[in-house]
């Protein structure tokens, strides 16, 4: 029977090879004519079939969606390493091996995504590509010595994972997954070097004004140096904002990972396994959603600060709705993290005791989140705008004030961090005998910090922007951190001794909160190709922002309605490749363990 | 076996319907270019999917429908797009026309930068296009709809709507540069506005590709002298500080007398190519007559602040203005209209035509508030555009504040409530009070409504032909005449000095 099977999925193979193999032989002859053609002094070349833009846009965006895989990974493994070494548990080793494994299939892919996309540029962009080389030339060479030395870390960090197992050992294999994370980072930096270029050339001037000192002269001629065309305007906001969403895009996809797993996992040990990753990921992925949007704010103060035009774009025209969009995104990931927190309590035996507060809570995200949506300016027709009596409602407008934005935020990130307290204090009591004193002063924290947000916020509304900006702002974003590192200070102390009334039985989630780490990554994803398409529709057409002009077919900023359709198909080759890349490590794990038994395999459903 | 089957098809058909739904497929099975129902038949399957599957295809189409929800989310919502579109292809049908002309209309032919659709829109530099597919047959006697449409096109300079100036480029000239099949998808976009498309090919009324290549020269209508009337451009009135002409130097850094500043203004080097006679004159006797788009003085309050400059762009939203700084470096600054200060309107006569004008006034009885764009104002009544409906509001049922200064230089402001001769009662603060002329060191001012206003003045000299004697007048406007852009000797060898 096992023959018999084995020979059918051989013909199956045999005939989906025929069907690619036909496929790729289309493909090359439909584009030969194209290629064909003698195009060797002009501006643009056309990409087939699909136009340049578009080629350029799904080979980058794959490829920045598997760098960040590659990046994100790692931090979460060395994390994991890290944490497996203090606590001597090997389950957080074995997690960390697992997915370093899995990177090193996403490696070659990104390697490959960046290969074509390098390609398609020079192929369709040539013009364009000669002068960001004659600016980024040096960085380019130094862009490959990196990528040596991270391919070189992750073979070593990975193959000799079994044999650094020591003390000593272990600690040196820590400090290749370091050196791992920071080759990642520094190739991380250089290319968005380049791209952040291309949106704002042009460095910051000296205090107070900030005020942009473009890096050409009127005829678009470089007049700047190799390090301020590196640290131009927007370089240090998008690294920062990169480098903390790449944590969370790594804590999400392990989530994901481990949520398949889970509802693939046949016996309640594999469910335990894999529960608890699920876990570990999603608190990965939330350890840097919650900073995220205060690294987006920066990120946007400076656009705004290197051109007021664009950043109204950004904010309150062109792009307005996207913004929206990307706060429903945002909505989906603080609720579905907070959901699956709340779905862990269930299984821990005096978690209960906390659902109470969860309507209240769920009630605040929502509300702040529908604030979060609410979006400043809308492109209205003078009927509109009329009926509404001006371009702004009088009551809900107010909330597409970012004053109203930031403070909804820090409400959104506190409540988050409150569902996250009340996940590690299930199933504890406290013994030290100030307890109750202690959750008075949480409590008192906690209260005392939103009245000030709210009334900071308030305040907001009334004084001058930069003022706001500078100044009431930030004051928020540090009473929302020192609330955690405080609240979470008192926290260590009070539990550090606590009872346990029971453990935490692993593998006792419902299915349906796998399924919100899975929307979590896909959420992530999808945001990321949507950012994407902001960071580089924000340039219009621009190929460097106010010096290279944009005259391709492609020089007008496509609607958001087309760029989401790009996305979506984006997001699903990713996945479909992600995907694939799982099923290696399967595979490859399986082919170790044998073939499986003949009962095994004939009572496999078919499902 | 049945149920497996169906679970097949439901897999097959979300595949199917999910990737039919981002290549923007005509829906099925009624042809239509409503996207929803491939949405619904992704829906309903992916739904399906999920009931009928366990593990992997489960999550595969709950994976989708998240994918898809995202991208169908942002594709219901309203925005702009800088599109152009390809008509290379282009079906002759009326729907494939009115389509492709209406996304020229709005993107590369710019047209609805000075022309809008919306009679209710404040007013555009052109004349309104609302149902122009019908009015059009009404402009001139024994003049069809398309006609009239073809010659506004080709040349638009032969009919003037009365009011409005001979501003309008010929759009199938660089830099908009239609050819005739995207002007005739234009026409027919226009035609479908009240009228019927009518696609019967025509013969333009010029002949674009002999058009570029011949020089276009001016008729010698006047007496005046082109030598020296580039004297006077030069060095007489000094026009060439602001102005720039192929092939004459422009000085750098140059200041004029009377405290006039240097500011850019519209290359005249094909002046007379794009313009008639009549608006050069008009432009130097009258400045503020027609403005150049990009080329307009504004000033506007801001957050308390005031703003002058130059104004680049404005739309329905923001404006961006060009301003100067102390040192002289130029930048462009993006304001909302939402964040123009409202102001207090004491004159209202004349405000009509002048920029965007939004007012507020307080009735008299009721105390509520109108407010809406300035449709119309003369001595006795404002008329407002109050949601659809224009609402006249007589000036005697409106609210009047007064603003008065004591010796003291207290500043009091508040609503009239009674003047005579010797006193003047106000309601300041819910209180009457009432104040002895006597004791008035400035004032009363009075005002009726607060708003908010961009008018847009020629940053030239108002007044210009006063410095110019009639004969330097007569000169300067042979040279302008002479400006055609190509073939005078001087002008092309400048060119080349600029080339090089």
């Amino acid at each position: 029977m096992y023959l018999t099977k084995h020979s059918s999925m051989n013909q199956s193979k045999n005939r989906l090879y025929l069907f690619l193999g036909l496929l790729a032989i289309y493909l090359l002859l439909t584009v030969a004519t194209v290629f064909a053609q003698d195009v060797t002094d002009t501006e643009y070349r056309p990409f087939p079939k699909i136009g340049s833009r578009s080629a350029a846009w799904i080979a980058a965006q794959l490829h920045l969606l598997f760098g960040s895989f590659i990046l994100g990974v790692p931090m979460f493994a060395v994390v994991i390493e890290f944490v497996g070494m203090k606590t001597k548990d090997k389950r957080y080793d074995k997690m960390a091996q697992e997915f370093i494994k899995l990177c090193m299939g996403a490696f070659s892919t990104t390697a490959l995504m960046g290969g074509v996309l390098v390609f398609i540029l020079i192929w369709c962009y040539p013009k364009v590509m000669n002068k960001m080389t004659g600016i980024f030339g040096p960085t380019m060479i130094f862009y490959v010595f990196l990528f040596f030395g991270e391919t070189f870390t992750l073979y070593l960090y990975s193959y000799g994972w079994d044999r650094m197992q020591g003390r000593v050992s272990k600690l040196w294999h820590l400090f290749l997954g370091v050196l791992l994370n920071i080759f990642g980072t520094a190739i991380m930096f250089v290319s968005n070097a380049w791209l952040t270029y291309q949106t704002s050339p042009a460095i910051m001037g000296p205090k107070p004004e900030h005020k942009a000192i473009p890096l050409h002269d009127e005829s678009g001629q470089f007049i700047g140096t190799l390090w301020q065309a590196v640290n131009n305007y927007t370089w240090m906001p998008v690294n920062i904002h990169r480098l903390i969403g790449n944590v969370a895009f790594g804590g999400a996809i392990v989530g994901a990972y481990a949520a398949f797993r889970f509802l693939a996992a046949k016996t309640q040990e594999d469910k335990a396994h894999y529960d608890w990753m699920g876990y570990t990921g999603n608190f990965i992925a939330l350890c840097g959603l919650i900073p995220l949007p205060f690294a987006g704010y920066w990120l946007g103060r400076e656009i705004y600060m290197f051109n007021q035009t664009m950043g109204i774009n950004m904010m309150g025209s062109l792009f307005s709705w996207l913004f929206i969009i990307q706060a429903v995104m945002i909505g989906v990931l603080f609720i579905g993290a907070n959901y699956y927190l709340w779905s862990g309590m269930t299984r821990i035996a005096g978690g209960e005791i906390y659902t109470r507060f969860r309507p209240y809570m769920i009630a605040i995200i929502v509300l702040s989140i529908a604030i979060w949506m609410t979006p400043r300016t809308l492109i209205l027709s003078p009927k509109e705008i009329a009926a509404m009596g001006g371009p702004n409602h009088p009551l809900v407008g107010l909330f597409g004030l970012m004053t109203a934005k930031n403070t909804v935020v820090n409400i959104i990130i506190l409540t988050t961090f409150l569902s996250f307290l009340f996940y590690r204090r299930s199933g504890k009591t406290p013994t030290v005998g100030w307890g109750k004193a202690g959750n008075i002063i949480i409590a008192a924290i906690f209260g005392s910090a939103v009245a000030a947000i709210v009334t900071i916020g308030i305040v907001g509304f009334k004084v001058a922007t930069g003022f706001r900006v500078n100044v009431l702002t930030p004051v928020q974003v540090l009473i929302a951190l020192a609330v955690m590192i405080l609240v979470a200070a008192i926290d260590l102390v009070m539990y550090r001794k606590a009872m346990r009334s029971s453990e935490i039985n692993w593998g006792q989630m419902t299915d349906r909160s796998q399924y919100v780490l899975i929307l979590l990554a896909i959420t992530f994803t999808s945001l990321m190709g949507l950012m994407g398409y902001a960071r580089s529709g924000l340039r219009e057409a621009w190929h460097i922002f106010g010096v290279m002009p944009d005259t391709s077919p492609d020089a007008y900023t496509p609607l958001l309605a087309d760029a989401v359709n790009v996305i979506a198909i984006i997001i699903v080759i990713f996945f479909a490749l992600v995907g694939f890349i799982f099923w290696l490590g399967l595979w490859g794990d399986k082919k170790k363990e044998g073939p499986p038994p003949v009962e095994a395999e004939a009572s496999t459903g078919d499902d | 076996m049945q149920r497996k089957l169906i679970r097949i098809i439901c897999l097959i058909l979300m595949i199917v319907s999910f990737i039919a739904y981002i290549a923007k497929a005509p829906a099925f099975p009624i042809a239509s270019e409503n996207l929803l129902p491939w949405s619904a038949w992704f829906f309903i399957f992916a739904l399906a999917n999920i009931i009928l599957w366990q593990s992997v295809v489960k999550l595969l189409s709950f994976s989708l429908m998240v994918i898809w929800f995202y991208a169908f989310a942002a594709s219901i919502i309203p925005e702009t797009s800088t599109a152009t579109v390809d008509i290379g292809n282009l079906e002759r049908t009326p729907e494939a026309f009115i389509d492709a002309g209406q996304i020229i209309f709005n993107g590369k032919g710019k047209c609805n930068t000075c022309h809008t659709l919306d009679t209710s829109a404040p007013p555009g530099r052109c004349p309104d296009l609302t149902d122009v597919g019908t009015r059009a047959a009404t402009r001139q006697p024994g003049v069809t709809a398309k006609e009239y449409l073809i010659e506004s096109a080709y040349e638009p300079h032969k009919f003037l709507v009365p009011g409005y100036g001979n501003i309008m480029p010929p759009v199938w000239k660089p830099p908009i540069s239609l050819s005739e099949l995207e002007i005739e998808t234009v026409i027919a976009f226009l035609q479908s506005q009240g009228g019927e498309v009518d696609l019967t090919p025509f013969e333009p009324p010029i002949d674009i590709g002999s058009a570029e290549a011949s020089v276009e020269v001016l008729p010698p209508l006047l007496t005046g002298d082109v030598e020296r009337g580039q004297r006077v451009f030069v060095e007489g009135a000094k026009c060439i500080a602001c102005h720039a002409v192929a092939g004459i130097e422009q000085p750098a850094g140059q200041t004029l007398d009377d405290g006039v500043e240097v500011v850019a203004a519209p290359d005249l080097t094909e002046i007379a190519a794009l313009n008639s006679l009549r608006y050069i004159e008009e432009s130097i006797l009258v400045p503020n007559a027609q403005i150049v788009s990009g080329y307009g003085s504004v000033t506007v309050k801001t957050g308390g602040a005031t703003i002058q400059g130059t104004l680049v762009t404005q739309d329905n939203e923001k404006i961006v203005v060009r301003v100067k700084d102390a040192a002289g470096n130029e930048e462009e600054r993006t304001i909302l209209l939402s964040e123009l200060d409202p102001e207090p309107i004491e004159e209202l006569a004349d405000l009509k035509g002048k920029g965007y004008f939004w007012i507020q006034v307080t009735l008299a009885d009721t105390g509520a508030t109108v407010s809406g764009d300035l449709v119309e104002e003369n001595d006795e009544n404002i008329t407002l555009q109050v949601g659809e409906e224009p609402q006249t509001v007589s000036k005697s049922d409106v609210k009047v504040q007064a603003t008065l200064i004591d010796f003291d230089e207290n500043v009091i402001v508040g609503e009239l409530v009674s003047e005579n001769e010797d006193e003047i009662t106000l309601i300041v603060d819910g209180e009457e009070q009432t104040t002895d002329k006597f004791d008035i060191d400035e004032g009363p001012t009075y005002s009726r409504a607060f708003g908010k206003r961009l008018a847009v003045t020629s940053p030239m000299p108002n007044n210009f032909p006063l410095l110019l004697s009639v004969s330097d007048m007569s000169n300067l406007l042979a040279f302008l005449a002479s400006l055609t852009g190509a073939t005078d000797a001087t002008v092309a060898e400048g060119t080349e000095e600029t080339a090089e």
